[in-house]
């Protein structure tokens, strides 16, 4: 029982701290005018036409975002669960690529690929054709669902794969023999098991938009319209209206809270692999002659995703004028030159931001290690309660958290603003639920029989803790570390609101070559970025010893 | 109803030959029960003729229709077949009565008020009335293997696969859903392909036994024919035990193994040749030693080893004179002690001479 009150006290501290008080602020304010409490600030907010354009094409973007991502994840799953089209490994590796790759790193590439007037693509275009119109505009709200989708389909796509991957062939064979021909058993049977997998990835593609920031305001900002995330960002620059944006972030919350749960009732509403007991077998279905085709249409996909945009960063890291052509002449290292050793800011916004993601992924590991080893072997009082409250961050949209954030800690008694531990805070809050999902996996896979065959034998509980548990647990919180660190060195959607000229980190560096129109230091930055979450990737592929994207193998 | 006939089928994985140059004729209204140890190729036979595999060579016919061959595979949807599988297969979104309904759709001809009405029908032939609403989920395997065979049912299919129907009951269920089956095989008379490692369980259901050693028929036959007329060493070992005694012939009637000489029913032994006799434990007769226990096939032996099973003893007795050592199933009384001398009586008849096959 004393236990239990000290393991309470523990978490309660850091659960008002990272959560109750931001969002309990955030609430505060949008209510609080100068004669006591008042929607104003809601009424001001939902009135102003801009305000309602934003909140408008933040449906718009979210909704067509959710329906790419379904239309092009959903096929990709398919294919690489269920058929024997050639290269699976590597479209799942790509479309791991598509799923860790910054989405404000790929928006960046769209638009030195398609911008209306230097777009590479664009000018191949008219050179090829003499047309004076350019082919694309990436900076419309279709490319805006575009270049959103090819980094948020995995979410549909993980959802699918694993569900796939749990329905036996006997249910589609069992149809067929009745009588179903192949369209019939994918109607009436694969369609109707998959579909609950299908919507819930939708929804969480929907959320993705609904919280992005970067691509948003790389994208839409220019073509001069609106999402709710960069409208409360402008609420924030000066003259900020702090109590506006309050009021804004109100609903996305709530939004974003309703919508996870309908996912979590979609998911639960009936057992998959849970009906009959073994056999089970997953046949591959034979493509034929549409093997290739299915491949080549898989490549096209992540051309989009990954090969143009990767090949555009490169080369406008190693090139003096990215829109040239790749000659002798245009070769060069003067970016790498000036974003490391000119440009002011940049090697201190990388040191902080290997900072705050090797101090977020240390101090998250423990906490989440710690909260799934209680919760898990249910060693204190109302354990899941624990579990609920660190998932919680979920429903908090990045820059929502920077607003309560913001507002809770530019006043006493935690006056943090300025400082990397408010950024630390936002990170830590925001990365808790992912390390916590990937540490309560591992230690639900660790059977608790295997530390009660130690105890029998006499060890003591915090022996069974170093020489079982830990040894068994240590790869699963080797990913959580990982998963913690990738999070944090590519976070945007806080960062914007909370950095000051001495807190800057590689994200919002990024943000701000963008409004001087440095390409070539925006591609090296981004590329050093890509590396460490390759590396960090690598890292979890080889703690974990398979791929990150499914349950299985 | 139409006989079934497979045709020299032969299908490999790789380079193991799952199943290899097989062949088996089924009559009309027949059990047949595929038996075999795993890896035999039973579940790949069964595949093969739901139309789910193509073979590399053979055919299988199901009356004037040949509905596989190397070059043509009439689809599993139109071969008018069903099919119980070992995890049953229930589609977890559909109801109890859905999931029965489901082949119904796709038999031309059948109104949907009727259709109903089979469903409820056969609800109450497998004894599951009022569950028409419940979800897969909510059931227990028992229920969920009467429901995967009502839905298998209602189709009056010409053919009924089963595999492996009962490997996930627990004991008690199996025991009481082998009569079920051969029941519902009784009432409806279906032609029906059962494929099971078990072979009590083969025993118990089927009109006949075919089974299978690497890929072929070893044999095939009712259990009463496997039983005392096994062919081969692997049939005779696989159902029920026996006693295996390697000798080699001494004259048309008689094996010689060591010193000891053993009487078979006259027969057509080959004078010199290897031959292996097949002896049942329990057509081994056990007597306490008395003088002149003379005459063919009785020796003198020790008891080394006995269990007490309940309804018989289970005895390991060496043989005097040889290094034998032969299992007998005898009644529990007289009870002979570990140590005892005793005589081994076993009848000409019961000393069935195997095949060369292994």
């Amino acid at each position: 029982m004393d236990r239990s009150i000290a393991v309470w006290v523990g978490a309660a501290v850091a659960l008002v701290v990272l959560i109750a008080l931001p969002l309990g602020w955030l609430g505060w304010l949008s209510v609080s005018g100068e004669h006591g409490t008042t929607l104003a600030h809601y009424r001001d907010a939902f009135t102003d036409p801009a305000l309602q354009r934003a909140l408008w094409n933040t449906v718009v973007l979210a909704f067509w975002v959710g329906l790419v991502s379904v239309a092009i994840g959903a096929p990709l799953a398919w294919l690489t669960a269920r058929t024997d089209v050639p290269g699976r490994g590597l479209i799942r590796g790509l479309v791991l690529a598509s799923f860790v790759t910054p989405p404000f790193l790929g928006a960046f590439a769209w638009v030195m690929l398609a911008g209306p007037n230097a777009g590479i693509l664009n000018t191949f275009w008219r050179s090829v054709t003499g047309a004076d119109a350019p082919l694309l505009n990436i900076f419309t709200m279709p490319g805006l669902v575009f270049v959103v989708s090819i980094y948020t389909f995995p979410y549909v796509y993980i959802m699918v794969a694993n569900t796939l991957a749990l329905i036996a062939s006997d249910l589609e064979e069992a149809a067929a023999i009745l009588g179903a021909g192949r369209l019939a058993v994918a109607r009436t049977v694969t369609l109707p098991m998959v579909l609950p997998a299908l919507a819930s990835g939708f929804i969480l593609a929907v959320l993705q938009a609904l919280a992005l920031f970067g691509s948003p305001a790389i994208l839409a900002l220019p073509a001069g319209f609106h999402t709710v995330t960069t409208q409360i960002w402008s609420l924030f620059q000066f003259p900020p209206k702090v109590e506006q944006a309050a009021a804004f972030s109100v609903p996305l919350l709530l939004a974003t809270a309703l919508l996870l749960d309908i996912q979590k009732r979609l998911l639960g509403r009936r057992g998959y692999a849970a009906v009959g007991g073994k056999g089970g077998q997953r046949r591959i279905i034979a493509l034929g002659r549409w093997r290739w085709p299915a491949l080549a249409a898989c490549l096209v996909v992540m051309s989009g995703a990954i090969f143009l945009p990767y090949g555009v960063l490169a080369k406008g890291a190693f090139s003096r004028a990215w829109a040239q052509p790749l000659s002798r002449d245009n070769l060069t290292l003067a970016n790498f030159a000036f974003t490391f050793f000119e440009y002011g800011s940049t090697r201190a916004a990388i040191v902080n931001t290997l900072e705050l993601a090797v101090l977020t992924a240390c101090i998250g590991a423990a906490m989440v290690a710690l909260l799934s080893y209680v919760t898990n072997r249910r060693l204190v009082v109302g354990h899941q309660l624990v579990a609920f409250l660190v998932l919680a961050p979920v429903v908090v949209p990045g820059v929502v958290l920077a607003v309560g954030l913001f507002i809770a800690y530019t006043r006493p008694p935690f006056v943090l603003y300025g400082t990397l531990w408010i950024l630390f805070l936002a990170y830590l809050t925001k990365e808790m639920p992912v390390g916590y999902a990937q540490a309560d996996a591992t230690f639900r896979a660790i059977p608790a029989d295997l530390e009660d065959a130690g105890r029998v034998l006499g060890a003591g509980r915090l022996r069974i803790l170093k020489e079982i548990t830990a040894p068994l647990a240590k790869s699963g919180i080797i990913a959580a570390w990982c998963f913690i660190f990738i999070g944090v060195i590519r976070e945007l959607s806080a960062s914007i609101l909370l950095f000051t000229p001495s807190t800057k980190v590689m994200s919002v560096v990024i943000f701000d070559l963008k409004e001087e129109g440095q390409f070539g230091a925006i591609s090296v930055l981004g590329l050093v970025m890509l590396g460490l979450t390759f590396a960090t990737v690598a890292l979890v592929q080889a703690a974990l010893g398979r791929d990150v994207l499914g349950a299985r193998r | 109803m139409p006989d079934v006939i497979l045709k020299g089928l032969s299908k490999r994985y790789g380079d193991v030959g799952a199943v290899n140059d097989l062949s088996l004729e089924m009559k009309p209204g027949e059990l047949l029960a595929l038996l075999g140890p795993s890896g035999c190729g039973k579940t790949t036979t069964l595949r093969l003729v739901a139309g789910f595999l193509t073979p590399e060579a053979g055919e299988i016919w199901v009356g004037d229709r040949c509905l596989s061959s190397p070059t043509a595979v009439v689809p599993p949807e139109r071969r008018r077949m069903a099919m119980i599988f070992q995890s049953y297969a229930l589609w977890p979104h559909m109801t109890v009565a859905q999931n029965v309904a489901y082949g119904l759709r796709f038999k031309p001809g059948i109104a949907r008020s009727d259709r109903d009405a089979r469903v409820r029908e056969m609800l109450r032939v497998v004894q599951l009335a009022g569950y028409e609403h419940r979800y897969p989920g909510e059931l227990s395997g028992g229920q969920q293997q009467r429901v995967a065979v009502a839905r298998a049912l209602v189709v009056e299919p010409e053919i009924l696969l089963l595999d492996e129907p009962l490997s996930n009951l627990d004991a008690n269920l199996r025991e009481e859903m082998r009569f079920e089956i051969r029941r519902l095989h009784e009432t409806f008379g279906i032609t029906t392909l059962y494929v099971t490692h078990d072979q009590s369980e083969a025993m118990v259901i089927s009109d006949r036994i075919a089974v299978l050693q690497a890929g072929r028929v070893a044999q095939v036959g009712t259990a009463d024919d496997l039983y005392h007329r096994p062919r081969t060493r692997f049939v005779a070992e696989f159902i029920g035990r026996t006693n295996v005694v390697d000798g080699v012939a001494t004259s048309f009637d008689a094996v010689a193994h060591g010193a000891l000489r053993l009487h078979v029913a006259p027969g057509g032994l080959q004078p010199g040749t290897r031959v292996a006799l097949s002896i049942r434990p329990h057509q081994v007769q056990l007597s306490a030693p008395v003088e002149g226990a003379e005459g063919a096939n009785t020796f003198r032996g020790t008891v080394r080893r006995a269990a007490f099973l309940g309804d018989t003893i289970d005895y390991e007795i060496a043989i005097a004179g040889s290094d034998l050592v032969l299992r007998a199933a005898a009644a529990p009384t007289p009870r002979f002690e570990v140590g005892a001398a005793v005589v081994l009586r076993v009848a000409p008849g019961a000393c069935v001479p195997l095949g060369d096959g292994d």
